[in-house]
């Protein structure tokens, strides 16, 4: 794999920049690869549109930012309304149809509804969206194994959640293979 | 007969072009650092403190100067109103160091005046000794922050519009744990002034009002005797005293044991080890 | 005021959680961590047991790692109250023996100047990280390079410093042992030039085995044998420094920043004293510089077209120059500074023989262009600067702006 780039974006909040920690974790240390994540500051992010960037690749990676994503995943309207302009024809989009309401202005791209928002309450609360959200990238990507993401979510996230974050994690690969 | 102090002195060698010292004829900073050689000698013998774990510290002005060659110990003449600050740095780096600040009244209370109460509320074991001689002294004698109301000087010369700080009392408020003031017409409670404060764990902030001839335009013997006068003697009983106008208490303001920052922090290091 | 009983302090830490943590440097092996993290890890790892410093954004995340894990180690850390005394605090530490750190940005980079240029006269080992952000004044709290010239010239008077510049995380951790093993040796403040992208980011940090990696401690007077009574406190040794004791060590040190003769002393002043003192320690980092620089070339066969660049901006050029010789510009070649101060003409000039067009991407409105344009004003037609305020370049800035004047 020589690059591969992803983007998670939604509100201040949703868990967006934990996704982009767990996703280069579970890369570098567990399924060595090289990842480098970073996340905005800018004033997009006090507008919805925070967002966490993780680039893969077997070899080194030199520019450490999102050019044109393989995948975005859009927890919010505006994440959408601004990113998916540098989302590559043919790439994957993600998005949680209860937030991303209006219809996607393009043709030429991938696009999976996953209500990560109403899987999670069913976990148990709404926070843990990102994982359901994180599951259903894992699965419809396939770059990194799921055994990979389930040791960083082990360290990312604290002891007494972990259960109902892997649980999310499941419910979010289960929903996007039926 | 030589003079017990200038054992700790360098008088020797490279440096004993240094003597006699830069300091004006009559200044009272040079008596000041004498009292303080006293009290360091004192903790050396009684207390059996290795010499060599003294470091003094100044900032920048003629209290600053005893540190510029002619002290036989360890020492840094270092940026104005800085030196607490530089203090701090070394007392972390070796808690066993007896870190000595040598300030003037302008060097601690206006440039120095936020390090001074951090280090006084962190109650960092110091001893921070002021010389305070009303004036910035070494610049050419511009009004300071301890400068009397009404008092005229080269950057006051229709008289001092301000008001002035009470060093002791900052260094009680912001947290000391040992604060007196004395004069050089007082040698013997310097001394033992000094010594109390270099002993005692914490913060011990101890001001002595020294004379300078050259820019109050006075005979030293003279500004001494009036010290002599203008210092009352303090008891916590005269709390609220009004005093008159160039007056200005002499004592002990403040001895307590509030707990010192490094016996503090050592509490987190030594749960750490293994 | 009124006496309140002081409450005895117990740290907040279980014995299990005491015992769980690390009580030295990264073992060997794959981390992944937060650049601010790498930093403070890698000054753990060169010996560095005290932390002064004071919040600013983007540079508290080193400070938050310091308060966490200096206890851990041995050392000591202490929220200051402001910049000035955080630096001036590395001072006393590091005379008193002990390697000493801080980080900050643009705003307290300023303030920390007086300490930089006294570190500089009383030659003074410590490390200062400056996380830039854009400036002038509160400017913005995203990434820049604006500070690069300041690291060098904002200190009052002559003198010189070492700067470095880290482009990754794996960077964070060895420039800042490299940081401070110039500053052991060179016996001179070193100032390690990140930004906020780096500090922020994440990536894997390998940690080589501990023998395998050179940390350097400044050479003390009672190593070589010479004693307090003929130790001469300015003295370099075989040339290069002179020896640095630690306060408690019985030499007597009087520490100086005013100018001075070997042996200390500051009262008999000459214009000759003068100058033999200012130019030796300026002289010890300039002469050096070929010695102390890091730079390295890619693709300099046969290159017509020169970019260059240094820290993060490093990553976003040497894409655009992958894309452009996968395109079949195969005459663009690639410079990277890894230390920015001092600046190594010689070096530069023994690795560029000749280009038409230097391309400068920088963080800032072009700044290290200059020294750049002065070392090789004969050895390339056009100097462009390609700047951006703010954020990261992206590849296609610089691919543009290449493309506009090389077609």
């Amino acid at each position: 794999m020589k690059r591969y780039e992803i983007r998670i974006a939604g509100f201040g909040g949703q868990g967006v920049v934990t996704v982009g920690k767990i996703v280069g974790a579970a890369a570098a240390l567990y399924d060595k690869k090289n990842a480098v994540q970073t996340q905005s500051y800018g004033p997009e992010s006090r507008g919805g549109a925070c967002k966490s960037e993780v680039v893969l690749s077997d070899g080194e990676i030199h520019y450490p930012k999102v050019r044109t994503a393989d995948v975005l995943v859009a927890l919010s309207q505006p994440a959408l309304d601004i990113y998916l302009k540098d989302l590559k024809a043919g790439g994957l989009l993600i998005i949680d149809p209860l937030t991303v309401i209006k219809e996607v202005p393009r043709t030429d791209v991938k696009v999976v509804k996953v209500p990560t928002a109403e899987i999670a309450m069913k976990v148990g609360n709404r926070r843990f969206q990102n994982m359901v959200a994180l599951g259903s990238l894992a699965s419809l990507t396939g770059v990194i194994s799921p055994e990979a993401f389930k040791k960083a979510i082990q360290e990312a996230v604290p002891p007494k959640t972990l259960k109902q974050n892997l649980e999310a994690f499941e419910k979010g690969m289960d929903y996007v293979r039926s | 007969m030589k003079h017990p102090m200038l054992e700790y002195l360098k008088e020797s060698g490279a440096y004993g072009d240094r003597f006699p010292t830069i300091f004006c004829p009559g200044c009272g900073v040079g008596q000041a650092l004498n009292y303080a050689l006293n009290a360091v000698d004192r903790i050396v013998k009684k207390d059996g403190v290795p010499r060599d774990n003294f470091c003094f510290i100044s900032g920048i002005g003629c209290s600053a100067r005893v540190t510029s060659q002619y002290l036989g110990f360890d020492a840094i003449w270092s940026m104005h109103g800085r030196a607490p600050a530089v203090a701090t740095g070394a007392l972390l780096a070796r808690p066993e160091l007896r870190a000595i600040v040598v300030t003037g009244d302008g060097d601690a209370a206006a440039i120095g005046g936020n390090h001074f109460i951090h280090v006084c509320r962190r109650n960092l074991d110091m001893t921070i000794l002021c010389m305070n001689n009303n004036l910035y002294g070494m610049t050419g004698g511009q009004s300071s922050p301890t400068t009397l109301r009404g008092v005229p000087s080269t950057t006051s010369p229709y008289g001092n519009v301000e008001n002035t700080f009470d060093l002791c009392e900052m260094a009680v408020t912001a947290g000391a744990n040992y604060v007196a003031r004395w004069t050089t017409a007082h040698p013997q409670q310097c001394i033992q002034a000094l010594e109390k404060g270099i002993r005692k764990k914490g913060l011990s902030f101890i001001e002595i009002m020294v004379q300078c001839p050259t820019h109050w335009k006075e005979e030293p013997a003279k500004m001494m005797k009036k010290f002599k006068s203008q210092g009352v003697r303090f008891s916590p009983e005269k709390k609220g005293e009004t005093l008159k106008k160039d007056q200005f208490w002499v004592g002990e303001f403040m001895d307590r044991d509030r707990p010192e920052w490094l016996e503090t922090y050592q509490k987190i290091i030594d749960r750490f080890k293994e | 005021m009124s006496e309140v009983e002081d409450t005895a302090f117990e740290p907040l830490l279980t014995d299990e959680e005491a015992k769980k943590v690390l009580h030295g440097p990264l073992p060997p092996g794959d981390h992944y961590l937060f650049g601010s993290d790498a930093c403070m890890e890698g000054a753990i790892f060169a010996g560095c047991r005290y932390y002064a410093g004071y919040p600013i954004t983007p540079a508290s995340e080193i400070m938050e790692k310091a308060a966490q894990r200096m206890p851990q180690v041995g050392g000591r850390f202490i929220q200051m109250e402001d910049e000035i005394s955080s630096a001036c605090s590395l001072i006393g530490a590091s005379w008193a023996g002990v390697k000493a750190m801080t980080a900050t940005s643009g705003p307290g980079f300023s303030l920390m100047m007086e300490a930089v240029s006294f570190g500089v006269m009383s030659e003074t080992p410590f490390l200062i990280v400056n996380v830039q952000r854009p400036g002038p004044g509160q400017g913005y709290i995203t990434s820049s390079q604006e500070d690069v010239m300041q690291a060098r010239w904002g200190h009052h008077g002559g003198g010189s410093i070492i700067a470095l510049a880290p482009s990754s995380v794996q960077e964070m951790f060895d420039f800042t042992i490299q940081a401070y093993n110039y500053a052991e040796e060179w016996r001179v403040p070193v100032i390690l030039l990140a930004d906020e992208t780096v500090a922020h980011m994440r990536e894997k940090l390998t940690v080589p085995p501990w023998d395998k990696v050179k940390v350097v401690n400044r050479i003390k007077p009672q190593t070589l044998g010479i004693v307090p009574e003929k130790f001469l406190p300015y003295e370099p040794y075989e040339g290069k420094v002179p020896p640095m004791p630690a306060w408690g060590d019985g030499y007597r040190v009087n520490v100086v920043g005013l100018v001075h003769h070997p042996d200390g002393n500051v009262t008999k002043y000459s214009p000759e004293m003068h100058m033999n003192c200012v130019s030796r320690i300026y002289r010890k980092i300039e002469d050096h510089a070929d010695e102390i620089a890091q730079v390295e070339g890619f693709f300099l066969e046969g290159c017509k077209n020169l970019v260059v660049a240094y820290g993060t901006t490093s990553r976003s050029a040497f894409e655009a120059v992958q894309e452009l010789r996968d395109k079949g510009r195969t005459d663009v070649g690639f410079l990277r500074l890894k230390t920015l101060w001092p600046f190594p003409d010689g070096k530069i000039r023994s690795m560029v023989k000749g280009v038409q067009n230097i391309f400068f991407p920088e963080m800032n409105l072009g700044y290290m262009i200059h020294p750049l344009r002065e070392s090789l004003r004969d050895r390339a037609e056009q100097f462009i600067s390609i700047p951006y305020l703010g954020a990261l370049h992206s590849p296609d800035l610089i691919i543009d702006k290449i493309r506009e004047v090389i077609g």
